[in-house]
């Protein structure tokens, strides 16, 4: 209808009413048009839902749908209120999740089920007269017709499939897989469950229950700080952002917080009104700094030596010249620092050895259970030795004096700290502390040529042992004299006056860092002088920039050791906070059953990715770093010239790490030989194992019965994001183009590794089967063998939580999954139904054998206080305890769909937990039965039912103690009955209190406090962590029980790590002369920081985000480097060194400090890149010119905190110490013509 | 209302979705649909003969890896017709409920997975509407079909016939500007390292003499920002009434 009859278009009345004094007008204007905005902004539902990818923004969205389609979104500003003079968490949510959530529609989105298309015409050729099996076993045998298809990896040549068929392909791979070679196989990577995690669960649940292997992530990311566990015995634990604002001091180190953390920033601004200082340290201009009242811009890869010199002012203020009482007390009473350290001889010298134990005493101080794990202190009152409470001794096998209560064999004893006066000790004796800072590489030297060993003086006593006198000193006396302190003993390489350039001192540090030595003081004095006033509200949040180093433990542990000197690790408002890699997954002990197939059969099989990946893709045919590099001069005597893959072959065999795949011969046969045998399973395979018969499979990788066949990859993009040796990917692991430009270790002629077997040619595809599930054509999707197209974040029910704040949140299915996509729950439901179908013809009711290394948190931590190889002959083989164990596991293969969508009857039996303490879950099961209903029929008959994503959410939410207030006392109640104190008071009042999916739905929930984390949720104190430990004297799962800053395990020792010091980064040797072309002088440090224009370290091929950041892939130079190599802005430049190359456009800023270059990390090569003039491939990501490189201390197992857990302890994948060739590129070749005839014809 | 279907719409719908055998085994009969419409000139039906011979004759592997390479995997040739009008911007989800919502208006409901704008869905809804208002419709993406046209050219891709066909029966000359402005887009393809360089292009940054004149930047940004959104078009009608 036309308004146009309706209206005056001349004329308008005079006669109009007014009201309200004139103020008002009544109109008689037809206002039809308002319906026009009325429609446009109507809608049928608001549904709340996040984007969960890898950013810990965990905010809250409103979708709005009409007819079925997302129309807009909005962030919801409904958090659950905070306190009295805290400020409020909304909003939440940036522009760049805004600018993700059109992923949804975007013409990057997978629409079918795709498989490489030589791949379907022979399966459908085959499947014309064969079954699933015989059709993958004929085509698995063939080698012509497997290289058909796995050499043409990454080439395009995909074809749309159905579901049926997908399925059938991808349950048959698995089910040969299992047969052929073994259940373990199958792998599967997934990172941080914490973003959406019953889509993580789908998977892992789905390979558990096979006998696959689940692959860790945070370690690989190299976002697991190793020093986190060796300090504290934690994965990570941080404060939420919300305690920024309680804070006095925040030091924002190598963080860069507004770009990195947007919706968070807010807290670091607000808190700045209060008059909270910031000092900034970053060597860039970045985001961050611009917040600085100070900006310390010390040079990339030197942060020890600045940590170490902070550490040097704090102690001589606060800990010599004055004694700090608040200080004081707390490093007494939380620290290893009064603990007691054994001096041992190494050639005529003294060098720091292993704490004295309760073991080395005559008469054990009267302790029989675990003397050897119990450590020693001097009590002050009595002048006597004791073994203080709350050592990991008392953890295992004893109740009630595993507690940080000031006492010792139940009576008060107060530790002594030091041994500085002269009643106390016994003499004054030269102790050697390894010195690294004169090993430093080219770009890092200050021509520093100080021996690599200096002698300090320590007070010493003398102390009858079992065998004989020994010298001991405390743990602080050490510390002290390892920082350079100079406490008036006399002796050399300690120091009176901040400008004597001695290590430690700021003048030392000013030299290497670059930062003025009085700007070291004065943020080091104000650091510690505000957490003196405020009892630790300093506090530190810290960047994964500092993690990614070689010798990242030293910087982390630098930063640790000033907040335990000053007191404010669990003081709200103080402490370490490092968001690095979203490993919080609130309700942990809730998710593990339903991820890890618990309920069905334990252990499942965890595998250390940097490890696996390390030896699967073959870059230790590679590695150019040898241990003799970064050994110790004062390492104790050993065998420890070996290369760092034989390192990690006898942590495998001892049980430190775990393996995948774990023996040579497939699991299944084996158990069927120990049954034939008439042998238990553990007796068999150790009697195998010694006599040779058995082989473990790391000690031959690239044998073609050790290679992983199949590899599922999800909610990741392996290749074109976090695979370090991108290019040994390509090689090794897929066997397709590569651009890997350097040599193996057999063709340079260099040493080979003792313990791995050399083959002269290093295989290239080992994977039969690559699936990859993702909604966008990703990098690791065009890699891929079957691509299935998966749901969005609006498109499935899951939950997601997040270190930064205490909220769970859901993830709802505001409509279908667009084209032919599912979830990921959906999708491996559909994989075990059809295994199920398909598998039967092959594999039945299997007995399979799972390796389990000796498990932090798990009796078995303590099980090697010596390190003794049993292949050696140093010690017997005995499973669990000088090896890994061997555990029967009983598998169903018929029956794997109706399992995975029912909780099994293990809760029932065992129990569930977490963390050392289990308890009693039975209520929660009848109650999930209740809530889900139970299976009518089929193998998982009566057993309660997972059959939709929200079935596994409610699993989840009813069995943690976070979201069941029930559990949460029951939990508490365990804990009580080890530290023998009462803690259920922490959960006091929720008991009812219940989460489930629909509440949560209605309103992001608080979680309830428990024992899993190290904090609480409070109306008093934000979530910070190591609270419950200084407030509950809960000890930390340490060796001493406390905050350990001395390492005194064998390897520690041997690699100079016992105690924090500056390493510079290690010499990588990429740049060979070999790979350097004449004329290409220009070399420089590599770093991948975090972007601005794509979500933390996702997706980048987001119209929006490439627009505002020049479209393509780009690396920033300095102003000064880019002259240097005649480069100006916007150059097409390819960087180089033997892994690998990459093109990109230049960025020139006066941003970047000279000697650098930094790439944002998953800038993909589906978009914008051209060719590399260097390999004649297109130009590769920023992970080509990476490789990994392993740390042996980050092996140590079954050594209290330093044992296996799964994303926890191990290898990480540290990338930082690369440095790359850059050059101006001379044509530009985007690789856009038709194949030649040559490569037609291939 | 019944309303004969119009074959050749139907046909080109078609031709532009997934090959099957199905497809193949039809090609005969689609290709005589297509070869017989006078609307169409001689050369245009002469242009559709090598696509009509390809996707009867090749092998269906082939013809699949083709289609999932030119239309699943590259944004620029998507023949999802907002991705080219909105591209991930907010505005394609209001555009794509007023499309369905034409289609329901029509009597019809989509059983697919495919979304609204899929153009294979377009053009069979178009061939159930009199040819006078699925002209007006083509007309209004006549920039986009001959945007795709221009693209698939660029790859000797003989689907770009289909494009062109389409012009044609659009009956009416696409907008230079709006082709132009489209062939500017940002090109995922690496083929178009010009339209790529476009894109990487920031204006000058001039310091004085004119201070109050601002950061050309945020300038230019908002004058962006003034712009008015295109219309989507199959929202046209919808918006006209």
């Amino acid at each position: 209808m036309s308004h146009l009859l309706d209206r005056l278009n001349f004329l308008q009345s005079n006669k109009l009413e007014e009201f309200a004094n004139g103020h008002g007008q009544v109109t008689n204007e037809d206002r039809g048009w308002e319906d026009t905005y009325r429609n446009r902004w109507r809608h049928d539902k608001v549904v709340r839902s996040t984007h969960g990818v890898n950013c810990t923004g965990s905010c809250s969205w409103k979708i709005y749908v009409k007819s079925g389609i997302v129309t807009w979104e909005t962030q919801q500003t409904d958090y659950p209120r905070t306190r009295p003079d805290l400020p409020n968490h909304e909003p939440r949510g940036c522009a760049r999740g805004a600018s993700y959530s059109w992923y949804l529609y975007s013409a990057n989105r997978v629409k079918n089920p795709l498989i490489r298309g030589r791949l379907m015409k022979m399966w459908r050729e085959m499947r014309k007269t064969k079954t699933p099996i015989e059709a993958w076993t004929a085509i698995q045998s063939d080698p012509i017709l497997r290289k058909s298809y796995t050499s043409k990896r990454g080439s395009g040549g995909f074809v749309r499939a159905t579901w049926d068929e997908a399925t059938e392909i991808t349950a048959a791979a698995n089910a040969y897989t299992a047969k052929t070679y073994g259940p373990d196989r199958i792998f599967g990577f997934s990172p941080i469950p914490a973003m959406s995690m019953v889509s993580y669960a789908a998977g892992s649940r789905y390979l558990s229950l096979m006998g696959g292997v689940c692959m860790s992530f945070y370690d690989w990311y190299c976002d697991l700080p190793p020093a986190s566990p060796m300090t504290w015995g934690e994965q990570t634990d941080v404060p939420e952002s919300a305690d920024w604002y309680n804070s006095s001091y925040l030091l924002l180190w190598g963080s860069n917080v507004p770009q990195t953390r947007t919706p968070d920033a807010h807290f670091y601004t607000e808190v700045r009104y209060k008059g909270t200082k910031s000092a900034v340290i970053c060597p860039d201009y970045s985001e961050a700094s611009k917040f600085a009242d100070v900006w310390l811009n010390a040079k990339q890869g030197t942060d020890a030596a600045l940590a170490m010199a902070f550490g040097h002012v704090i102690l001589r203020e606060f800990h010599i010249d004055r004694q700090a009482e608040y200080f004081e007390d707390y490093c007494r009473k939380y620290s290893d620092m009064p603990m007691l350290v054994r001096l041992e001889d190494k050639d005529g010298s003294l060098v720091p050895g292993r704490f004295l134990r309760a073991d080395d005493l005559d008469g054990k101080l009267g302790e029989e259970n675990n003397p050897e794990w119990k450590t020693v202190a001097i009590a002050e009152d009595s002048s006597t030795l004791v073994s203080p409470n709350g050592a990991i001794g008392y953890r295992w096998g004893e109740k009630g004096e595993w507690n940080l209560e000031e006492k010792a064999d139940g009576k008060d004893a107060k530790l002594q700290m030091s041994l500085i006066l002269d009643d106390h000790h016994d003499e004054v004796r030269g102790v050697d502390f390894p010195y690294f800072g004169g090993a430093a590489t080219e770009a890092f030297t200050t021509g520093d040529k100080r021996p690599d060993v200096l002698t300090k003086n320590i007070p010493v006593k003398r102390i009858k042992t079992a065998d004989g006198e020994v010298l001991v000193a405390t743990v602080f006396d050490l510390f002290c004299a390892n920082y350079g302190v100079d406490r008036g003993l006399g002796g050399d390489w300690v120091a009176t006056s901040y400008d004597e350039d001695v290590p430690g001192t700021p003048k030392w540090a000013e030299k290497i860092t670059g930062v003025p030595a009085d700007k070291i003081a004065h943020v080091a004095r104000e650091f510690a002088e505000t957490a003196e006033k405020t009892h630790g509200k300093s506090m530190i949040i810290i960047g994964a920039a500092m993690n990614h180093w070689y010798h990242m433990d030293m910087n982390y542990r630098g930063v640790i050791n000033m907040l335990v000197m000053c007191g404010c690790v669990g003081q709200s408002g103080g402490g370490w906070a490092h968001y690095v890699g979203q490993e919080k997954l609130r309700p942990q002990t809730g998710w593990q059953p339903l991820a890890f197939a618990l309920d069905w059969g334990r252990p499942p099989r965890h595998m250390n990715s940097t490890s696996a990946w390390y030896a699967h893709t073959d870059q230790w045919r590679y590695e150019t770093l040898e241990a003799g590099e970064i050994l110790s001069p004062t390492a104790p005597d050993g065998d420890w010239d070996i290369s760092l893959i034989d390192y990690n072959i006898r942590a495998e065999r001892m049980g430190w790490l775990p393996s995948a795949p774990q023996l040579k011969t497939n699991p299944l046969e084996v158990a069927k030989q120990a049954k034939a045998a008439g042998m238990e399973i553990p007796a068999y395979v150790a009697q195998q194992l010694k006599s040779g018969e058995l082989e473990m499979a790391c000690e031959d990788p690239d044998d073609p019965a050790n290679w992983p066949r199949n590899l599922f990859v999800w909610r990741s993009n392996l290749l074109g994001s976090s695979g370090k040796g991108h290019e040994y990917f390509l090689k090794h692991l897929l066997g397709t183009d590569h651009g890997v430009l350097g040599k193996d270790l057999g063709e340079e002629g260099r040493a080979l590794p003792k313990e791995a077997k050399w083959h002269d040619k290093g295989p290239e595809g080992k994977l039969d089967l690559l699936v990859t599930i993702d909604f966008r054509m990703s990098t690791t999707a065009v890699y891929a063998d079957i691509v299935l197209p998966t749901a969005s974040w609006y498109e499935k029910d899951d939950m997601n939580t997040s270190d930064m704040h205490p909220f769970i949140h859901p993830l709802q299915a505001a409509v279908d999954p667009a084209y032919e996509s599912k979830s990921d729950f959906e999708i491996f439901k559909a994989i075990a139904k059809k295994v199920q179908e398909v598998a039967p013809e092959i594999l039945g009711k299997e007995t399979d054998i799972v390796a389990l290394p000796l498990l932090h948190d798990m009796p078995a931590e303590i099980a090697q206080d010596q390190v003794r190889d049993w292949k050696k002959g140093e010690c017997d083989l005995i499973p669990g305890k000088t090896a890994p164990a061997y555990i029967p596991v009983e598998r169903d293969y018929t029956a794997i769909y109706d399992r995975f969508t029912a909780l099994g009857p293990l809760m029932d039996k065992l129990g569930n937990g977490g963390k050392g303490i289990t308890w009693n879950t039975q209520e929660e099961i009848d109650g999930l039965a209740a809530l889900n209903g139970v299976k009518l029929d089929g193998a998982a008959e009566g057993r309660p039912k997972i059959e939709t994503a929200i079935d596994a959410c409610e699993v989840i939410l009813m069995l943690a103690p976070e979201t069941n207030g029930n559990v949460a006392v029951k939990a508490w109640e365990a804990l009580s009955e080890n530290t023998g104190r009462e803690h259920a008071h922490l959960a006091e009042g929720e008991h009812h209190q219940k989460i489930r999916f629909h509440d949560i739905a209605a309103q992001p929930r608080k979680i309830i406090s428990s024992p899993t984390w190290s904090g609480i949720e409070s109306e008093k104190v934000s979530y910070n962590a190591g609270y419950t430990n200084v407030h509950e004297l809960i000890p930390w799962r340490t060796l001493t029980g406390r905050q350990q800053l001395y390492q005194d395990h064998l390897w520690m020792r041997a690699f100079g790590e016992g105690f924090m010091s500056y390493r510079p980064p290690v010499d990588l040797k990429t740049i060979t002369k070999d790979v350097q072309d004449d004329g290409d002088n220009l070399v420089l440090n590599f770093i991948t920081p975090h972007q601005k224009w794509g979500i933390h370290s996702t997706y980048s091929d987001n119209l929006l985000m490439l627009t505002l950041n020049r479209g393509g892939p780009v690396i920033w130079i300095s102003e000064n480097d880019a002259k240097a190599g005649g480069i100006v802005d916007n150059d097409w430049v390819e960087l180089y060194n033997v892994n690998g190359a990459l093109t990109a456009r230049a960025v020139v800023s006066q941003r970047i400090k000279d000697g650098t270059t930094f790439m944002y990390h998953a800038q993909e090569k589906i978009v914008n890149t051209p060719g590399s003039e260097k390999t004649g491939h297109r130009g590769g990501i920023h992970n080509s010119v990476t490789r990994a490189v392993l740390k042996p201390t980050h092996m140590i197992g079954g050594y209290a905190q330093q044992s296996y857990g799964f994303n926890y302890y191990g290898t990480v994948g540290c990338n930082r110490d690369e440095f790359v060739v850059v050059r101006k590129m001379k044509k530009v070749d985007w690789l856009d013509r038709e194949a030649t005839k040559a490569e037609a014809a291939e | 209302m019944t309303q004969a279907m119009d074959r050749t719409l139907k046909a080109l719908s078609l031709v532009l979705s997934y090959p099957t055998r199905a497809l193949q085994q039809a090609m005969p009969e689609i290709g005589g649909v297509l070869a017989s419409d006078t609307r169409l000139t001689a050369a245009a039906r002469r242009a559709l003969r090598p696509l009509i011979e390809e996707l009867g004759g090749r092998d269906i592997y082939d013809l699949q890896e083709t289609y999932v390479g030119l239309f699943d995997r590259s944004r620029t040739l998507s023949l999802n017709l907002f991705e080219h009008v909105h591209g991930e911007s907010r505005d394609r989800g209001g555009a794509m409920v007023s499309l369905v919502e034409t289609y329901r208006d029509a009597g019809f409901d989509p059983v697919t997975s495919e979304l609204p704008d899929h153009l294979p869905m377009l053009l069979e809804f178009l061939s159930t509407r009199p040819f006078v208002e699925a002209q007006e419709t083509l007309a209004d993406a006549a920039h986009i079909l001959e945007a795709l046209n221009a693209r698939l050219a660029r790859r000797e891709s003989s689907y770009g016939a289909v494009f062109a066909a389409l012009c044609q029966l659009a009956g009416a000359k696409a907008d230079k500007d709006a082709v132009a402005e489209l062939l500017e887009e940002p090109d995922v393809d690496p083929d178009d390292l010009e339209a790529l360089d476009k894109v990487w292009e920031e204006s000058e940054v001039r310091f004085g003499p004119d201070p109050g004149a601002g950061c050309p930047q945020v300038r230019d940004m908002l004058a962006r920002m003034d712009t008015p959104v295109n219309p989507a078009p199959g929202s046209a009608p919808v918006a006209a009434e």
